[in-house]
């Protein structure tokens, strides 16, 4: 896994709602040669194609965009591509999308109001396996940490309950999600433990009672 | 306003003008009628008496017929002998007698006032100027007549209008006479007067009944009108109050991501631009020029301060990720800035209402915690969100000092607040209420889940 400056370059996929922000950041990290930038696109769900087709080392991803946005995005992904690092790149500075984005598997949180140098370490961070966050992000989170999110469903936890509410066995949510079977029982094993829920019953009740399905 | 009213009013003077004018119509038919029957009886009850008169007097003549018809024109011991006859006829009890005068006036019968006997009464006038006697003469000598004039009645002894009438003897130079007393005709006349009159009073007052409670009518209709056509009025404001504050909400949620998706990234890639120059510069080994130093902090400033204002106007993070996750941010900062604990409680599952919900939702939130600071002196708010029974209910409530009391300056922009907020959490067929005591104040929105409920996404997946 780990990389140096000498071998090959970190494949990037930039993920941004904005073109000019794209260019601008694109036209700084040309600066450096250990970098290379695969692939360019502008919503979450474009971005979910262009990540399968490129199997890039890492995503540098956007939050606030047109159709799905970043941080489910990386859900889904990360799910998907055990290989693939997504680091999050967004002008939001709240610690509940630092901590929603972490439970989404993001490897790393980054401001756009960094500099470009700081993208570049990041970058290069996240792609040997390691975390990243901006200096402010972790200061934040130390000074005011964020509110106990962990028994929060994410929203690709919250999809699998609506399906498995309407009867889906976890091989057809599998293949309707297009992820591996062990992804979905994992997901399944997360939500009980998170609802504090033993049985398929409680489940399908819980899903129901806060209206994710009609009954 | 206005136009009721002026219905009301025409209303109105139209039953008071048709009930003055029936009134009029009634009262007038009515009294000619009553006249005509008065006319009617009196003349009915005359023409009796006239009958009866004539019996009389026709029974005094028969009764006397023998002493008369066989007499001499001289014969006093006829005269004497009818003289008696006469005087004892009586009927009606005391009121019906004969009476005779000859031709020149002189009484000859009287049997109720004697002392009319052999003395003339020629000359005797009624009230009216009219000479008595000489009129009961001359219709005697006429064969017979009828005349009204005023005579002591005997049983009331008091003066009364009496009806004579008398015929003439022609043998002896009489004239015989007998009278009814007319009062018991007048009076039965003025009691059908009487009666006619109750009966236009009464006539009046069921005409006044019938206006008064007409207009009554008229008064509660329009009092009715006027109630619902402001409660119409009312709703209509509160419509357009909200329909203000969704389309205020909408215009900051727009200008808000203007700001921080459009703005905002421009200046970024602007940043990222002159970094890239900054870059470039390296690379052909020239010192990097201040004024580009000057520009990228400034740049950074410029880039903070409409992110603030951004935020100020919505939180995207309400959009992003949802209610749960925007109300943690709002406590965090509140308890940042106040000291004050917030403790916040919420449902493991995510992004169940739309928009338009969870913005009222979160507005209860940030206005509840401005209350809160403002007038609570609480130490500490619990904020808790919950999915039951097909109701999701969010309450604030913290532990201070109540507001009704000792707030009634401040209570004006509290109250408006809170019923503005009222009014948005109804919107979505919620129900809104505030408790406040010493023990410190509850704030409770509930919004029904078939409010949201069918409006919820399911988030597909790459394959699909």
């Amino acid at each position: 896994m780990s990389q140096t400056q000498t071998e090959q370059p970190t494949r990037l996929l930039l993920v941004d709602d904005h073109p000019m922000v794209q260019g601008g950041l694109s036209a700084c990290l040309s600066f450096y040669d250990d970098i290379e930038i695969v692939g360019m696109t502008h919503d979450g769900k474009d971005a979910l194609e262009k990540a399968l087709a490129l199997k890039p080392d890492v995503i540098l991803m956007d939050i606030s965009m047109p159709s799905m946005n970043g941080i489910d995005a990386t859900e889904i992904i990360t799910d998907s591509l055990q290989d693939t690092k997504v680091l999050i790149f967004s002008m939001h500075d709240s610690p509940e999308f630092v901590t929603s984005s972490i439970q989404a598997g993001a490897s790393g949180y980054i401001l756009k109001d960094t500099t470009s140098e700081e993208v570049y370490y990041a970058v290069k961070a996240v792609a040997k396996g390691q975390t990243h966050f901006s200096s402010s992000i972790a200061k934040m989170l130390i000074d005011k940490p964020a509110r106990d999110t962990s028994q929060k469903l994410t929203t690709r936890e919250q999809l699998i309950l609506t399906h498995v509410a309407q009867g889906k066995s976890s091989k057809e949510i599998a293949r309707i999600l297009n992820i591996s079977f062990r992804t979905v029982e994992a997901h399944r094993r997360n939500m009980k433990s998170k609802l504090n829920i033993e049985s398929l019953a409680e489940l399908i009740c819980y899903a129901v009672d806060h209206g994710l399905v009609e009954k | 306003m206005t136009l009721p009213f002026r219905l009301l009013f025409i209303a109105v003077l139209q039953v008071v003008l048709t009930s003055i004018l029936t009134y009029f119509l009634v009262t007038d038919e009515y009294r000619d009628l009553s006249s005509q029957s008065v006319d009617t009886l009196e003349s009915f009850l005359i023409e009796q008496k006239h009958r009866e008169l004539q019996n009389y007097t026709l029974l005094a003549v028969s009764a006397m017929s023998d002493a008369y018809e066989n007499s001499a024109i001289d014969d006093d011991e006829a005269k004497a002998q009818v003289t008696e006859i006469i005087h004892a006829m009586t009927y009606s009890g005391n009121d019906g007698y004969f009476f005779v005068y000859d031709g020149e006036g002189n009484g000859v019968v009287h049997p109720k006032e004697p002392y009319r006997v052999g003395q003339n009464w020629w000359e005797l006038e009624g009230e009216n100027g009219d000479k008595t006697i000489q009129i009961l003469i001359e219709n005697a000598k006429a064969g017979g007549g009828f005349h009204r004039y005023p005579w002591r009645k005997p049983s009331a002894d008091e003066m009364s209008e009496k009806m004579g009438y008398s015929v003439y003897l022609e043998k002896w130079n009489w004239m015989i006479g007998t009278g009814v007393y007319l009062d018991d005709v007048n009076s039965q006349l003025n009691k059908l007067q009487r009666e006619i009159d109750q009966h236009i009073n009464k006539t009046k007052q069921i005409i006044l009944v019938v206006a008064m409670s007409s207009i009554f009518v008229i008064f509660l209709l329009g009092l009715i009108l006027n109630l619902s056509q402001k409660k119409k009025t009312d709703q209509k404001i509160s419509e357009l109050g909200l329909k203000i504050i969704n389309m205020q909400e909408e215009e900051r949620r727009h200008i808000s991501r203007e700001l921080h998706d459009g703005i905002v990234q421009v200046l970024v890639s602007i940043k990222y631009s002159l970094e890239a120059t900054g870059l470039w510069l390296k690379k052909a080994k020239v010192d990097k020029p201040q004024p580009l130093d000057h520009a990228q902090s400034n740049l950074q400033d410029a880039i903070s301060e409409i992110r603030r204002i951004s935020h100020h106007l919505h939180p995207r993070i309400l959009d992003e990720l949802g209610l749960s996750a925007a109300m943690d941010a709002l406590a965090t900062e509140f308890s940042e800035q106040t000291g004050i604990t917030v403790n916040v409680t919420k449902p493991a599952v995510r992004k169940l209402v739309q928009n338009s919900i969870s913005t009222t939702l979160y507005r209860v939130v940030q206005e509840s915690l401005i209350n809160v600071q403002k007038h609570a002196r609480a130490s500490e708010v619990n904020i808790e969100m919950t999915i039951k029974d097909k109701w999701l209910t969010l309450t604030i409530k913290d532990n201070g000092q109540g507001f009704d009391a000792d707030n009634n300056s401040k209570g004006d922009d509290y109250g408006i607040g809170l019923r503005n907020l009222a009014e948005r959490v109804e919107y979505h067929l919620g129900e809104f209420s505030v408790h406040s005591s010493q023990a410190g104040t509850q704030v409770t929105a509930r919004i029904p889940k078939t409010s949201y409920a069918n409006t919820l996404p399911v988030k597909e997946g790459p394959a699909e």
